[in-house]
């Protein structure tokens, strides 16, 4: 069974008189142990698809389960507890809490779910360690290269243990040679762990590290690969 | 509290800013009260020390003193009452006094004098020289703060427009009326002052101003007021406010100190408002990695609350600091009841005006952490 699931989702923004129609009845089935990308032009939709699955936002139409759990009908509150415990996220640059050291962006995610336990410390660790971050535990955000900070926010989507991961454009402030080490290791964590992750990229390089491609246009979401 | 921490630690400039104005403010507030209730006291402040509960008054005075006259053949009366454990008579007159018969005012002391039994239950105690006593009539005890004007015991001081003498025989301490030293002396001889004039005691028999009643146990003064023929018994409280100009006064202080509360709240709640919503972005992603409204608003309730007691405490030192530098005769009084209190009253203004910022956090929609390149 897929881990990930949208059936049908369509998506309308009212604007004033006019409403757009940023998501077409689009269908998406991600299972455990897959990286699957979005690609497609600037406003096609793809941070609104990516928006819906993660539970920051409300489509008009359609249903989404995530873990065998269809969320149309939580609360705002729930939602909160559900993100946190069932979504990793990766999103783009700066997104990791300037006044908090490396080892600490992941505590955190435990701190806002109640205690921190020693478990959760080495976890932390093993998980930095496999991102090739082992000696950058204690740094602070702005000491850290893009490419390393990156990683770091990889390796907090991977924090809670939740079995499905997004990351919109997470190369997008990288150069291509970090872009490619960024991607290549949420490849491998998404195997090794068993996560369903989907992946919002402009860059056609990074496809070579997807079990699936799809492409957006218009709102219309199709398979390529 | 993990997130509060960490924060301030890392942003030191900016905390140490905030504190600042939180210092600034509390020292402020304290610095105003202290000044307020030392103004306060120096307007009444023997009948603050008097030990009584309450005062009877001639009953058409309107609880005034200056309008009163009582006999003193009252004091029996009232001593009878039950309930009422000590009764001492009581009046007081405004005089200038000097050393010389000079009519230069710089040589004279404007002071309140102050008709007692010389066994009155309230008489303050005499710190140096001798008490009161009917064997010498014109002996006065005066407040000590008169040594620094020249007056020593053994002076003869002349009171202006009148031809009255008064001799120094000891010291009391902190007592002031009015605003003005008081100069304590035997009823006998304040009346011989007060009503020189004839007929103008309205041939009232050993006449006073009011009577001062110890008396803890009294639940209901009007009882008094009943068993005594034209008297009204009024609380010692409601005679403190009916010296003349101190409701005023206090209202005054009140109201200075009220605004000065109701602007920092403001400007406590305007300077983390700002910090806040310079770090919209920053929740934004927190909520959308799964943090609640309460996991953040806990953290800046937290920084609110840690930045204000620091500030507080600070403040509060700068006061005491402050106190011991201000001029001797400046009126500073700021007993530590009031400090914690306005301390409390602080806190509980600057948590609340976190309110604000913490409103501002559960309007911030995580989607705003998707798709931007900040
Ligand atoms: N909050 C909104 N209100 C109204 N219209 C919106 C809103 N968010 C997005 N849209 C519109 O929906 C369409 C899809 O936007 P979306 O952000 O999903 O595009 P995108 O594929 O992520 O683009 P990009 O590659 O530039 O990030 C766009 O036409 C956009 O203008
Ligand atoms: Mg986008």
């Amino acid at each position: 069974m897929a881990l990930l699931s949208l059936q049908n989702v369509s998506k309308s923004y009212k604007e004033g008189a006019s409403t757009v129609q940023a998501l077409k009845q689009a269908t998406l089935e991600v299972e455990a142990g897959e990286l699957v990308a979005i690609i497609g032009p600037s406003g096609s939709g793809k941070s609104t698809l990516l928006s819906i699955a993660g539970a920051l936002l409300q489509m008009s139409e359609g249903t989404v389960e995530i873990n065998g759990m269809n969320i149309v009908h939580l609360s705002a509150k729930q939602l909160a507890s559900f993100r946190l415990k069932e979504l990793g996220f990766i999103l783009q640059t700066s997104n990791l809490v300037p006044y908090l050291n490396v080892l600490d962006q992941l505590l955190l995610v435990k701190k806002m779910g109640g205690k921190v336990t020693k478990d959760d410390k080495e976890f932390a660790k093993q998980l930095l360690t496999e991102l090739g971050l082992s000696d950058k535990f204690k740094k602070m955000p702005n000491e850290l290269s893009g490419g390393e900070r990156q990683r770091v926010a990889i390796a907090r989507a991977f924090m809670n243990n939740s079995k499905v991961i997004l990351a919109d454009e997470p190369t997008a402030s990288l150069d291509s040679k970090r872009a490619l080490e960024v991607v290549k290791l949420l490849a491998k964590e998404a195997k090794e762990r068993n996560k369903a992750a989907i992946m919002v990229t402009h860059d056609e390089r990074m496809l070579q590290f997807c079990d699936h491609v799809y492409r957006m246009e218009d709102g219309v979401l199709t398979q390529q690969s | 509290m993990f997130l509060a921490l960490k924060e301030l630690k890392y942003a030191k400039f900016r905390y140490v800013m905030m504190t600042t104005i939180i210092i600034l403010i509390a020292w402020l507030v304290f610095i105003l009260s202290g000044l307020g209730n030392g103004l306060a006291t120096l307007s009444a402040a023997t009948l603050k020390n008097i030990d009584a509960e309450y005062v009877v008054y001639e009953e058409t005075a309107g609880a005034t003193f200056a309008k009163s006259i009582l006999s003193e053949n009252l004091q029996d009366d009232l001593e009878k009452q039950k309930n009422v454990d000590k009764v001492a008579a009581f009046g007081a007159s405004t005089i200038a006094v000097g050393k010389t018969k000079s009519k230069d005012a710089d040589s004279k002391e404007d002071v309140a004098l102050l008709g007692v039994e010389p066994d009155a239950f309230f008489m303050p105690e005499v710190i140096e020289g001798e008490k009161l006593s009917y064997d010498n009539k014109k002996g006065v005890v005066i407040n000590d703060t008169l040594k620094e004007a020249g007056y020593k015991i053994g002076d003869i001081l002349l009171v202006a427009n009148s031809d009255m003498k008064l001799e120094v025989v000891g010291y009391v301490k902190g007592e002031t009326y009015n605003h003005l030293p008081a100069i304590f002396t035997v009823l006998e001889n304040w009346r011989d002052y007060q009503y020189a004039a004839p007929g103008s005691d309205n041939d009232t028999d050993k006449a006073v101003q009011a009577f001062f009643l110890k008396a803890p146990n009294l639940e209901d003064p009007s009882t008094i007021d009943k068993a005594v023929k034209d008297v009204e018994t009024v609380t010692k409280k409601t005679a403190i406010n009916g010296m003349p100009g101190y409701k005023e006064e206090n209202g005054t202080i009140m109201m200075m100190l009220a605004f000065c509360i109701v602007i920092s709240a403001f400007i406590i709640a305007v300077f983390f408002y700002v910090i806040t919503m310079q770090k919209t972005q920053q929740f934004g992603v927190m909520k959308a990695i799964g943090a609640s409204n309460g996991f953040i608003g806990k953290a800046i309730v937290a920084q609110v609350a840690i930045l204000s007691v620091l500030g507080i405490v600070i403040g509060i030192v700068f006061t005491y600091l402050t106190a011991k530098i201000l001029p001797e005769g400046m009126p500073f009084d700021l007993e530590p009841t009031l400090i914690i209190t306005y301390a409390i009253v602080l806190l509980i203004i600057a948590l609340l005006s976190s309110i604000v910022s913490v409103r501002q956090i559960v309007k911030i929609d995580p989607l705003t952490a998707l798709g931007r390149v900040e």
